[in-house]
C-alpha cells in the first residue's frame, strides 16, 4: 500500500486581485445585488453564473464601473483591486476601464479599420510614442486575440467585415491594447458558433497567464472549461463561490445544485 | 424550489427518464447476480450438475446488461453533460455494473466446482459453512442495492462494516479446511475447490461493501475516508506440518 499524494495547502494558492466588500447595488428601488464578498484571484478564470436576471452582470460591471454610465444606478460597498478602492473619488473611471478591459456579449469593433480599433486605446491613453511602438503594440495585441494570422495581410480592412467569431477576438485584442489587469468578459461566446467559440477558449487559456479574467457565461458547460474558479449568483446573492472542479461534482449549496443540474430555471 | 435536490424534477424531463432507465438496468443486473449465486449455492449444496450448468449459462445475460449500462451511461455523458448529483448517479452507476458484474463471474465460478464438487462426498460439513457464509453475503449485497436505491448513505455504512462477518466466516472455512486436507490427502482437490468457493463469496462480499461506498459518494460526494474494518487473515496465514 501506499500513500496517494494529498494537495498540500498553500501550494498554487494564487494573490487576490479584486476584493470585494459588502457591495449592494440598486436599481432605482430595486435591490438587484445583495451584500456580495468575494475575492477574486489574480491569473486566473472566474466564472459568474446563475440565471437570468440573479445579478452576475451587474456584479461583472461593477468591477470597471459600467455601472455608473446608469443614471438610476447606486453602488454600495467596497470594491477593491490591488487594495485600491476604485469607487475612490480620485480615481478616473476611464483610467480604471484601460486597467479593467471589458469585452461584450455582441461583437462591437469601431466603424474603422482593423489596426485602428486596436490602435485606439494605446493612442488615447499615450502608450505609444512613435509609429513602430503603435505597430508593435497592434500585431502583439492581435497575436494574444489569436487573430493575427488571419489578419496580418489586411490591417487596413474595415474591422466590421470579419466573421462573428473573428470580430469577437479583434474586440478582444483591442481590450489587451491597453495593457490591462482584469479582464471582464460579459457573454463573450454566446453570439457565437461552436468552432469561433472553442478558438475564444483556447484564448481565455492562454490569457489567464497574464491576467485575472473574470467571464460571466449562461453555458454552464463553457464555465466548466474554461474556469478555475465558480461564482454561483442567484436572485441578487452570492450563493456560492468556489473551485469549478468542486461546484460542477459537489455543489455545498442546494440551490447552486438545482441550478447546474438543469432543476431549477 | 425544494431543499432536496434528489427528488426534484429536471426542466428536461427526457432526462430523468434516461438516467431512471439506466438505473433500472443495474437493477435488473442486480436481481440476477442475486439470483445466481442463490443457484449457485444451492447447487454445490443439493450436488445439483444440472442447476450448476444452467448458472453458468446465465450470468451471460448479467454480462449483456452491463453492456446496456455502459452504453447507456456514455450516452448520458455525451449528451446531457451530467453535472453534480447527475453525475454521481451515473459514475456511482457505471461503477456499480462492473462490481455486479465481477459478483457475477463468482457465482458463475462457484457453480462450475460446484459440478466438480458433485462427484464428492467429503467434507460435506465444510460446505454447510460456506451454506452460510454464502447467506450472510447474499444479505449484504441485497442490502447494499437497497441502500443505493433508498439513497441510504447511513445504512450503506452500515453495511460496509457487516462485511467483517464475510471475512471472519472465510477464515474460519480456511482454517478447517487446512486441518481437512493435512489429516487426509483425499481431501485436498475438494479441499481446494471448496476453498475457491469460499474465496469467491468473499471476493462478492467486498463487492457489495463497494456498491455501499459507491452509495455514499452518491449522496455525500464524497468516498468514505476510513479504512473499513478488514477481518481476513489468512494472507498472513502459516501452517505447520506435522
Amino acid at each position: 500500500m501506499y500513500d496517494a499524494p494529498k494537495p498540500r495547502a498553500g501550494v498554487g494558492q494564487k494573490t487576490s486581485k479584486i476584493a470585494a466588500r459588502g457591495v449592494q447595488v440598486y436599481y432605482g428601488d430595486t435591490h438587484a445585488i445583495k451584500d456580495v464578498n468575494i475575492e477574486i484571484e489574480d491569473k486566473t478564470v472566474t466564472a459568474f453564473i446563475g440565471p437570468s436576471g440573479c445579478g452576475k452582470s451587474t456584479f461583472l460591471r461593477c468591477l470597471n464601473r459600467m455601472n455608473d454610465t446608469i443614471d438610476v444606478c447606486r453602488v454600495e460597498g467596497d470594491i477593491r483591486i490591488d487594495g485600491e478602492d476604485i469607487y475612490d473619488k480620485r480615481v478616473d473611471p476611464v483610467q480604471l476601464r484601460a486597467k479593467v478591459g471589458m469585452v461584450f456579449q455582441k461583437p462591437n469593433p469601431f466603424p474603422k479599420s482593423i489596426y485602428d480599433n486596436v490602435a485606439y486605446g494605446p493612442r488615447i491613453h499615450g502608450l505609444a510614442e512613435t509609429k513602430s511602438d503603435l505597430d508593435e503594440i497592434v500585431e502583439n495585441s492581435l497575436r494574444r486575440g489569436a487573430i493575427w494570422d488571419e489578419v496580418k495581410d489586411r490591417l487596413h480592412a474595415p474591422g466590421t467585415g470579419l466573421s462573428g467569431g473573428q470580430q469577437q477576438r479583434l474586440c478582444i485584442a483591442r481590450a489587451v491594447a491597453t495593457e490591462p489587469e482584469v479582464l471582464l468578459m460579459d457573454e463573450p461566446c454566446s453570439a457565437l458558433d461552436p468552432i469561433a467559440t472553442a478558438q475564444v477558449e483556447e484564448l481565455i487559456d492562454e490569457l489567464k497567464l497574464n491576467f485575472s479574467v473574470v467571464i460571466v457565461t449562461h453555458s454552464m458547460q463553457q464555465a466548466a472549461r474554461v474556469s478555475q474558479k465558480t461564482a454561483f449568483f442567484h436572485l441578487g446573492n452570492l450563493v456560492e463561490y468556489g473551485d469549478t472542479g468542486h461546484i460542477f461534482t459537489n455543489p455545498e449549496d442546494p440551490r447552486t445544485e438545482s441550478y447546474i443540474t438543469g432543476r431549477i430555471g | 424550489m425544494t431543499q432536496d435536490v434528489m427528488k426534484d424534477k429536471h426542466i428536461v424531463r427526457s432526462f430523468d427518464q434516461e438516467l431512471e432507465a439506466v438505473q433500472a438496468h443495474l437493477m435488473r443486473m442486480g436481481g440476477l447476480v442475486e439470483g445466481c449465486l442463490s443457484d449457485a449455492i444451492k447447487a454445490l449444496c443439493d450436488k445439483d450438475v444440472e442447476l450448476a450448468a444452467r448458472t453458468v449459462k446465465a450470468d451471460r445475460a448479467i454480462d449483456e446488461l452491463e453492456e446496456f449500462v455502459k452504453n447507456d451511461s456514455a450516452n448520458i455523458i455525451a449528451r446531457r453533460a451530467p453535472t453534480a448529483i447527475d453525475l454521481r448517479v451515473v459514475l456511482a452507476t457505471l461503477t456499480i455494473a462492473n462490481q455486479l458484474e465481477r459478483s457475477g463471474d463468482h457465482a458463475k465460478n462457484i457453480a462450475k466446482r460446484a459440478v466438480t464438487l458433485a462427484e464428492s462426498s467429503n467434507l460435506d460439513e465444510v460446505t454447510t459453512a460456506i451454506a452460510r457464509q454464502a447467506l450472510v453475503v447474499q444479505r449484504l449485497l441485497a442490502d447494499a442495492l437497497d441502500c443505493f436505491i433508498q439513497r441510504d448513505a447511513d445504512g450503506a455504512q452500515a453495511i460496509r462494516e457487516r462485511d467483517a462477518e464475510v471475512d471472519a466466516m472465510y477464515n474460519n472455512v480456511f482454517r478447517t479446511l487446512l486441518t481437512h486436507m493435512m489429516e487426509n490427502p483425499a481431501n485436498i482437490t475438494p479441499g481446494m475447490h471448496l476453498h475457491f468457493v469460499a474465496k469467491n463469496l468473499e471476493r462478492i462480499g467486498d463487492h457489495a461493501t463497494g456498491i455501499a461506498e459507491q452509495t455514499i459518494y452518491l449522496v455525500r460526494g464524497q468516498l468514505p475516508d476510513d479504512d473499513r474494518p478488514r477481518m481476513d487473515q489468512t494472507p498472513t496465514e502459516m501452517t505447520e506440518v506435522q
